[in-house]
């Protein structure tokens, strides 16, 4: 791809919030493939949280933040499926009786993209130059993997990482238990679920499990933490934000764009 | 009427967690017919043109419910047969029961039904001193144990071959064995002489056909056959909405239910049956009866948010692939629909708030939506539940639930439209994490209501310095 | 009926059949496909035969192949050898009153090993003049105490391995169902080659719009009675045969009996 390349920033609030450094990998990232990057200062949450947990009015208070906050925004990069998904696929049906707010969603939701998909669709880049060494499995988020139809687009970029051994685990695409308020509220069940996920992910002999959502790796950390499991869970954007020798990084320090 | 339980789903699911036997038969089962089915349906030279197909005929036919089944009963009174349509599961039962009395009825034996399960039809009819006999092997089973089923397809999938055999040769005086093959002979010898006695069948419908007046019974065993073919009355439940207009619709159909079922392309035996014997004929029953049950079906057929899960065909796909299903099995659900399905049917054929547990315990991971042959939306429509529990619903009767939840998220609602206050509680909220002496950057222990996460996780206190400030030194 | 009227949106009152919904004639396509499968070649037909045999033997079906209808009876006699009595003591065999399986003779083929024959059907030789009650109940004894069902079948569609058998008088479905060993006599140009193909004639073809339609009851058998309720493992022979044959006679004289 050649031109100048440019795109808005959605740092959802997990990640905002308690991984802020998932954002500065990502922003690592994308410099490096010489993406100017804008973050619009108003952002505050897609909304999703509070429609799965059933509340849509409060949800639409999000949506119409959100849309508002980027409607003139290009194309926007957010480093978690669910938070594409909840903007493509669900803010049209939070506005379906509602034209005027429709046709904004739509508009903004076919600008959004999930920063694999971004990379590999379309930026068209398989290889951003990144190191990692250590044998790394993938576990394939829900809405990432079924709502956005997202599979091979990670996958191709954990391969293209020099020095790393990857293995696939058994039932990668299986949920991880997490499930935003479910995790909360049926602990039990959700712990259960999450443990045949642990076991995969150590059966498989990976040192780090990667994905695309911060929930599910909160989850998949929260329980490695507690059991004292080594094994490292890790943002896709920290995987490939680890550098390499092998591609130069001439933009380093892009010039920031003027944001609203 | 059956029992209804799905108030104790925490408890329920809670029993099925720690019982080892049971968690050791679901993962099994789940591992297996899961790869199974997806295995069939890659066999498939166009698994997704069938999909639509299969959709679009099962939605024609929903939409015109009202002149399929007027044609299906015309068509089954022209060969001598009766049909009775039930508003509810009394009246459902009364006319079984009725039809019993009138016939002196002592002995039943049942094919698996769910719809029978729904309208509490064993337990009426034992009420009235008529004997009932299951004769699926798996129903069977189940019914030696004084259990419900616990799956749509395989009932006893919950019990081990140990725990069959013990409970035969506690019941049925053989010598204890787990032998599948001695197990199955051992259920087929005490049933056979059940069939022969047995003066009324009971059977459900799998799909009927409008255009040709006909329901059809699907099964591996031949129980259904037995039992729509040896008593001398048949009576056969279905539930409304499972009718189909053309005949050729049931080519698609009938294949993407032996398949979501069990990976089969055709089940072992498909029975057409729209009427009695005939006067020249050797065999079949002397009476024939359809109970056509609508038991809250039409308020779901009215509403068109969840019309589409009266296309399912039952054949149990989302079951076999859902992690909720897998961990708590079908018991826990606390009625006879169960998984993800049961789930969206559940709260609409009981009540919304009685059956709120089923509604919020999914971790909407969309399994279920990938695997069901006809791609209903259940994700979608436990979303559309919550909502209804959220904030109340007239039309469904519905209470809201959880006041304190709804002014959390209004206050949340006030934080995001307000970027600026939303950052300063983000802040203070990392303060407020930061506050007590010995804080290390892992939380070990949250308090109420997020008290369930720290029971087997850790979680990451916020980090004081949000990627919105961070942002400010990366330009 | 009244609230599924008004769920849809309906008046109350029967609705006129909206245009479509059910078909008054076949398309195109599917006269077609009728036409192609009655015209079929005969060494599209031994394909057939042959991705029949391919689907049955997973399924536990047996599939044998004669030249003409003397050779089926031989092919018979040997299965009934070859078969125990599951619930008597007695062998017998209980046969349709239908022209193919008449054609075999069994009575004769079977008369030097002792097994009877009973043909099960009203009217049937040694039930003239018997009540009808009595009859049927004459029967259905015979039949339940037969360990080997002998049948034909409308149609075998070779992709599922599935026969397909419609119930008419001196056809009843207990031969299929209730003794331990099921056998149908078919002849090589009854087999279709699909589900497709088999509901296209049974909606479709000549005779079912004579008005036969599917009759009462339509049976559609896809192997030997089995389960697997029991942890998954699959065990033939749950309430029906727990053996099921498909004997073809493929010779150039062969054609549809009935």
């Amino acid at each position: 791809m050649n031109g100048r390349k440019e795109a808005t920033l959605f740092v959802p609030c997990i990640i905002d919030g308690m991984y802020p450094e998932v954002g500065e990998a990502m922003v690592e990232v994308l410099r490096r493939l010489g993406v100017e990057l804008c973050y619009p200062a108003g952002q505050t949450c897609c909304g999703q949280p509070a429609f799965k947990a059933g509340y849509r009015k409060e949800a639409v208070v999000a949506a119409r933040h959100f849309i508002r906050t980027f409607e003139s925004a290009g194309t926007v990069v957010c480093p978690s499926g669910s938070c594409v998904a909840m903007v493509r696929h669900r803010y049209p049906e939070l506005f379906r009786d509602d034209p005027g707010w429709l046709e904004k969603a739509r508009a903004v939701g076919g600008r959004v993209f999930e920063l694999t998909e971004y990379l590999v669709d379309v930026l068209g880049i398989e290889d951003v130059g990144a190191r990692y060494r250590g044998k790394v499995t993938y576990h394939d988020s829900c809405d990432l993997l079924r709502g956005l139809g997202v599979r091979e687009q990670p996958r191709k970029l954990i391969g293209r990482v020099r020095d790393v051994e990857f293995v696939e685990m058994k039932d990668s695409e299986r949920c991880c238990g997490f499930g935003g308020v479910f995790s909360f509220k049926y602990g039990d069940i959700s712990t259960a679920i999450l443990k045949d996920k642990v076991r995969n992910i150590l059966d498989s002999g990976a040192d780090t499990v990667v994905g695309c959502d911060m929930g599910c790796l909160m989850n998949i950390q929260g329980i490695l933490s507690r059991t004292r499991h080594p094994v490292r869970a890790m943002h896709i954007a920290q995987l490939l934000a680890g550098s390499s020798d092998a591609l130069p990084s001439p933009a380093r320090r892009v010039p920031h764009p003027p944001c609203r | 009427m059956t029992r209804i339980r799905t108030e104790l789903f925490r408890q329920e699911a809670g029993k099925a967690l720690n019982n080892r036997h049971l968690q050791e038969a679901l993962s099994d089962f789940q591992e297996r017919i899961s790869k199974a089915t997806a295995t069939a349906f890659s066999s498939l030279s166009d698994a997704e043109g069938l999909r639509l197909e299969a959709r679009r005929a099962r939605m024609r036919a929903i939409e015109n419910l009202d002149v399929l089944l007027d044609r299906l009963a015309d068509k089954i009174l022209n060969r001598g047969g009766r049909v009775f349509f039930a508003r509810d599961a009394r009246e459902a039962v009364e006319y079984c029961l009725e039809t019993a009395r009138r016939l002196g009825v002592k002995k039943v034996v049942k094919g698996k039904s769910m719809v029978a399960e729904e309208i509490g039809l064993n337990e009426a009819l034992q009420e009235a001193d008529i004997q009932v006999c299951e004769t699926d092997v798996g129903e069977f089973i189940v019914q030696l144990a004084g259990e419900p089923p616990s799956h749509i397809i395989a009932p006893a999938v919950h019990k081990t071959k140990v725990e069959v055999g013990r409970l035969f040769s506690e019941k049925l005086g053989i010598p204890y064995t787990d032998d599948p093959v001695a197990l199955t002979r051992a259920a087929r010898n005490a049933l056979r002489q059940r069939f022969l006695e047995a003066d009324m069948g009971i059977s459900g419908c799998n799909l009927a056909c409008a255009e040709t007046g006909h329901i059809t019974t699907v099964s591996n065993e031949g129980n259904i056959r037995m039992a729509s073919t040896l008593p001398r009355v048949h009576i056969a439940i279905m539930g409304m909405e499972r009718i189909a207009a053309r005949l050729e619709d049931h080519d698609v159909l009938l294949r993407l239910l032996c398949m979501g079922a069990a990976g089969q392309r055709l089940a072992g035996y498909v029975s057409y049956l729209g009427g009695p014997r005939q006067p020249d004929q050797e065999d079949g029953p002397d009476e024939f009866h359809l109970v056509v049950l609508d038991n809250g079906r039409s308020r779901i057929l009215a509403d068109e948010d969840f019309r589409e899960i009266l296309c399912c065909i039952r054949c149990a796909a989302c079951l076999n692939v859902c992690p909720v299903y897998g961990k708590i099995g079908g018991h826990a659900y606390g009625h006879v629909y169960c998984g993800p399905v049961g789930s969206v049917l559940t709260p609409l054929l009981v009540g919304v708030n009685r059956a709120k547990d089923l509604c919020l315990g999914e971790t909407l991971c969309g399994a279920c939506r990938d695997a069901c042959p006809l791609h209903i939306d259940i994700p979608g429509m436990l979303l559309r539940l919550r909502s209804k529990l959220a904030d109340g619903d007239d039309g469904w009767g519905v209470k809201r639930e959880r006041p304190a939840e709804k002014l959390f998220f209004t206050l949340w609602a006030g934080l995001v439209r307000s970027p600026g206050l939303y950052a300063l509680a983000l802040t203070a909220a990392a303060f407020l994490q930061r506050l007590p002496p010995g804080a290390k950057d892992t939380i070990t222990r949250l308090p109420y209501p997020f008290h369930e996460w720290t029971q087997s996780r850790d979680i990451k206190r916020l980090d004081g310095r949000a990627f919105r400030k961070r942002w400010k030194e990366l330009r | 009926m009244q609230n599924v009227r008004r769920a849809l949106g309906f008046p109350p009152g029967r609705r006129e059949v909206p245009a479509g919904l059910f078909r008054d004639r076949p398309d195109r396509e599917v006269l077609r496909a009728i036409h192609d499968a009655k015209t079929r070649s005969r060494d599209s037909r031994l394909e057939l035969l042959e991705l029949l045999r391919e689907r049955a033997g997973p399924l536990k079906i047996g599939v044998t192949a004669v030249e003409d209808a003397g050779a089926a009876a031989l092919a018979v006699a040997r299965l009934v050898r070859e078969t125990c009595p599951e619930w008597g003591v007695e062998k017998r065999v209980a046969v349709w009153r239908h022209p193919l399986p008449a054609r075999l003779d069994l009575t004769r083929i079977l008369a030097d090993s002792d097994v009877p024959v009973f043909t099960a059907g009203l009217c049937a030789p040694g039930l003239e003049g018997m009540p009808a009650e009595e009859s049927l109940e004459h029967i259905r004894k015979n039949v339940v105490e037969s360990c080997i069902g002998v049948t034909a079948a409308d149609y075998c569609v070779a992709d599922t391995a599935t026969l397909v058998m419609k119930t008419r008088p001196g056809q009843p479905r207990m031969l299929s169902l209730v003794p331990s060993v099921h056998i149908a006599v078919i002849t090589l140009d009854q087999i279709l080659a699909d589900l497709r193909e088999l509901y296209a004639f049974l909606r479709w073809e000549a005779r079912e719009r004579e008005d036969e339609g599917l009759t009462n009851c339509l049976t559609m058998v896809t192997g030997p009675s089995k389960t697997a309720d029991i942890e998954l493992s699959m065990v033939h022979g749950a309430h029906g045969p727990r053996e099921l044959h498909i004997v073809v006679i493929i010779g150039p004289a062969a054609s549809t009996a009935n």
